[in-house]
């Protein structure tokens, strides 16, 4: 019988069995999260693909700045016991490399240029995983660190437009305009300072 | 026999010859716009309600057209990433003349709610010439057809001269396009 | 001889002339079908004349030449075409063997220009209208050589004549099985839904029409204009009996193109596949057995 409940504890055990786990949690119904070792990643794909999580859904990463840590998540989805299943492990940030699971799934070719373009993880084993993928002619850290700033960027690159004069819609010949910044100064002083 | 008399025709000069001839071109030309849909971003939903018999966009003559050297109006819908506009530049060179660009939502006015982004363009003016601003995120189909109607007054007026600006202002152009894009050509797998 | 040229001219320009301002108004009521206002009456001159005032971008000398060889070719041909049963240009030249043979004149001219422009959509859309013209033409010949056999000429106002003589029957009623086939080539002719596949717009960016802008463009437009006006008389004058002046030509005309636009606004478009399986099908088999039925039996009604 399909119980997802029976499928989430199969999956429990079978996990258990073949790694040290971490951390597990449990993310919705049919989702559970679990956190292993870097070296453990390949040994843990290979056997969930073997017993029947054949279709890999995504691969990414996660930027905690404060651990100065990546953490890889791959997500795996089976089509007879579903369940998705998510491989978290925390890698290096410093110099950060991950062996490819190319030899695995295959599909992953696409998915480590994106997290080498966008975070600037290597992959090893991926014969070409420093090729362009979406950013095109792109010449900063990679984007989606934390320590990249998208407005300074915008700022810098792309000038904004300059409005020497004031205008309000509802009020072309600025009968209200003193009544107006009065009550802006007042509201910003009740939220605790200028906005950013 | 030739006859003595004479009454000088006042001939026109070759400017006014010129210009009668244009506002002939003229009439024609903003009577049956033909655009080309490009639909950058997310205000090219508020082109099928336009196009269809909800806001009848064929009373007025214009129409949609496949290619762009079958085009006038090069329309611009939504937001530009930096990948866009350097396709965009392409298909705006290869219109053929007098040709127009209609820039609608306010993504193209200053950045609209993707100003601080990344990869995404804050002023279209300052890379290629724009003719008529539609402002709203997005803007009511009415006021996409009154900002069409307005493209008509102003190729009426002779007012609608971007194509012509972007002839004699092209270094500009072209240094505010090589400083934010880095390059305009196309370097992807596909292009090799 | 001038006078004979002069009036062929003439010919061609009166079918330019009807058939824009016919194609404006159509665009009307296919729009009030569609619960809107349609454009204006004239909007296809309008269309016309501001392809004619851009400036135009070429790519060679064997691009230019094409478009303006298949124009003068359709030109050439529509000089010929009889108005009414006696108004011809040109006597004892309104074979209809000679509009077949012209009209290949300006599919060439076009398909040489579309080939010099360089780009593989353009040469996918000609290799298309290729094929639409070997479906459609093989059926449409058998009914007309079963015509021409019936009526003994086969010069255009000669049949005109004959189904315009006493106790005949306009064809389209003598050859009932030919009559559908016919209307059926006429659509696949025109380049009309459901057979719009060598145009194609979303799909092969309009096909043979891909890069051209401005003049050349405007050029294409008249062309198509002038083939739309030879292919619609000859259907009506070899099926419904031409006419004997020219009010009645034009209503005929106008009901013929009205009807052929209403069937086709209602269908979407096939592939190229199912337009030559479409036509080697049921249109052939009727074709055939109106040609028996006619000759061998002589069951005309």
């Amino acid at each position: 019988m399909m119980n997802s409940t029976n499928n989430l504890d199969f999956v429990k055990e079978f996990v258990n069995s073949k790694v040290q786990v971490l951390k597990t949690e449990s993310v919705d119904k049919q989702q559970l999260a679990f956190e292993v070792n870097q070296n453990d990643v390949h040994l843990l794909l290979s056997s969930l693909k073997s017993a029947g999580w054949i279709q890999m859904s995504y691969l990414s990463a996660i930027d905690w700045i404060e651990e100065n840590k990546f953490e890889m998540v791959y997500v795996l989805f089976n089509w007879d016991k579903p369940v998705y299943i998510q491989v978290r492990a925390k890698i290096d940030r410093e110099n950060p490399v991950m062996d490819s699971i190319l030899p695995i799934f295959p599909g992953a070719k696409y998915y480590e240029r994106e997290v080498h373009e966008f975070f600037g993880i290597a992959f090893p084993g991926n014969p070409d995983y420093k090729k362009q993928l979406i950013l095109e002619g792109w010449d900063d850290i990679p984007p989606m660190r934390k320590d990249f700033d998208p407005k300074v960027y915008s700022d810098r690159k792309f000038p904004k437009r300059e409005y020497p004069q004031d205008f309000s819609v509802t009020d072309p010949k600025n009968n209200s305009k003193a009544k107006r910044e009065a009550r802006e100064v007042r509201a910003t002083s009740l939220r605790g300072g200028k906005k950013q | 026999m030739k006859s003595t008399k004479f009454t000088p025709v006042t001939k026109l000069s070759k400017e006014e010859v010129d210009r009668k001839w244009w506002e002939i071109g003229d009439f024609f030309r903003r009577n049956s716009l033909w655009m080309l849909m490009y639909c950058t971003g997310c205000c090219a939903i508020e082109l099928p309600p336009a196009m269809t018999s909800a806001y009848d966009m064929e009373r007025l003559g214009m129409g949609p057209m496949a290619t762009p050297r079958q085009a006038d109006i090069l329309l611009v819908s939504g937001y530009l990433s930096l990948k866009t506009l350097r396709r965009l530049i392409y298909t705006y060179e290869q219109m053929s003349e007098p040709r127009f660009v209609v820039a609608l939502g306010s993504c193209p006015i200053n950045g609209g709610i993707y100003h601080d982004s990344h990869a995404v363009i804050n002023q279209l003016d300052q890379y290629i010439p724009v003719d008529v601003y539609v402002a709203g995120c997005m803007p009511n189909t009415e006021s996409v057809m009154n900002g069409f109607v307005d493209l008509m007054i102003k190729i009426k007026n002779k007012t609608a001269v971007g194509w012509k600006n972007y002839h004699k202002n092209f270094e500009w152009y072209k240094e505010n396009q090589l400083n934010s894009l880095g390059e305009v050509v196309v370097h992807d797998e596909f292009h090799q | 001889m001038i006078l004979n040229l002069l009036v062929g001219l003439g010919v061609a320009l009166f079918g330019f002339v009807l058939q824009t301002g016919l194609a404006g108004f159509n665009r009307k009521i296919i729009g009030r079908l569609q619960k809107r206002h349609g454009p204006k009456w004239y909007q296809e001159y309008l269309d016309i004349f501001k392809l004619l005032s851009k400036k135009s971008i070429s790519h060679g000398w064997i691009f230019d030449f094409g478009v303006i060889m298949a124009l003068g070719g359709i030109i050439g041909t529509a000089m010929f075409m009889p108005l009414t049963s006696t108004f011809l240009a040109f006597e004892n030249y309104d074979n209809f063997f000679i509009f077949v043979y012209l009209l290949a004149v300006g599919m060439l001219g076009m398909a040489m220009s579309a080939s010099g422009s360089g780009n593989p959509w353009a040469s996918i859309g000609v290799m298309r209208a290729l094929t639409t013209m070997l479906a459609y033409e093989v059926p449409f010949m058998i009914v007309v050589l079963t015509i021409i056999k019936i009526s003994g000429t086969s010069s255009v106002a000669g049949i005109q004549l004959f189904q315009q003589a006493a106790g005949n029957n306009w064809f389209i009623i003598a050859l009932p099985l030919g009559g559908i086939v016919a209307v059926l080539a006429l659509m696949g002719m025109l380049g009309k839904k459901p057979f719009e596949t060598y145009i194609a717009p979303a799909e092969i960016a309009s096909g043979p029409m891909v890069e051209y802008g401005g003049k050349q463009l405007g050029m294409l437009f008249i062309l198509h204009e002038i083939s739309v006006f030879i292919e619609v008389s000859l259907f009506v004058h070899l099926f419904l009996g031409g006419a004997t002046n020219i009010f009645i030509f034009i209503v005929k005309y106008a009901a013929v193109y009205t009807f052929v636009n209403l069937i086709s606004n209602v269908n979407g478009r096939f592939k190229i596949d199912q337009v030559v399986k479409f036509f080697y099908k049921w249109p052939l088999l009727m074709a055939v057995t109106q040609a028996v039925v006619a000759i061998y039996f002589g069951w005309v009604i």
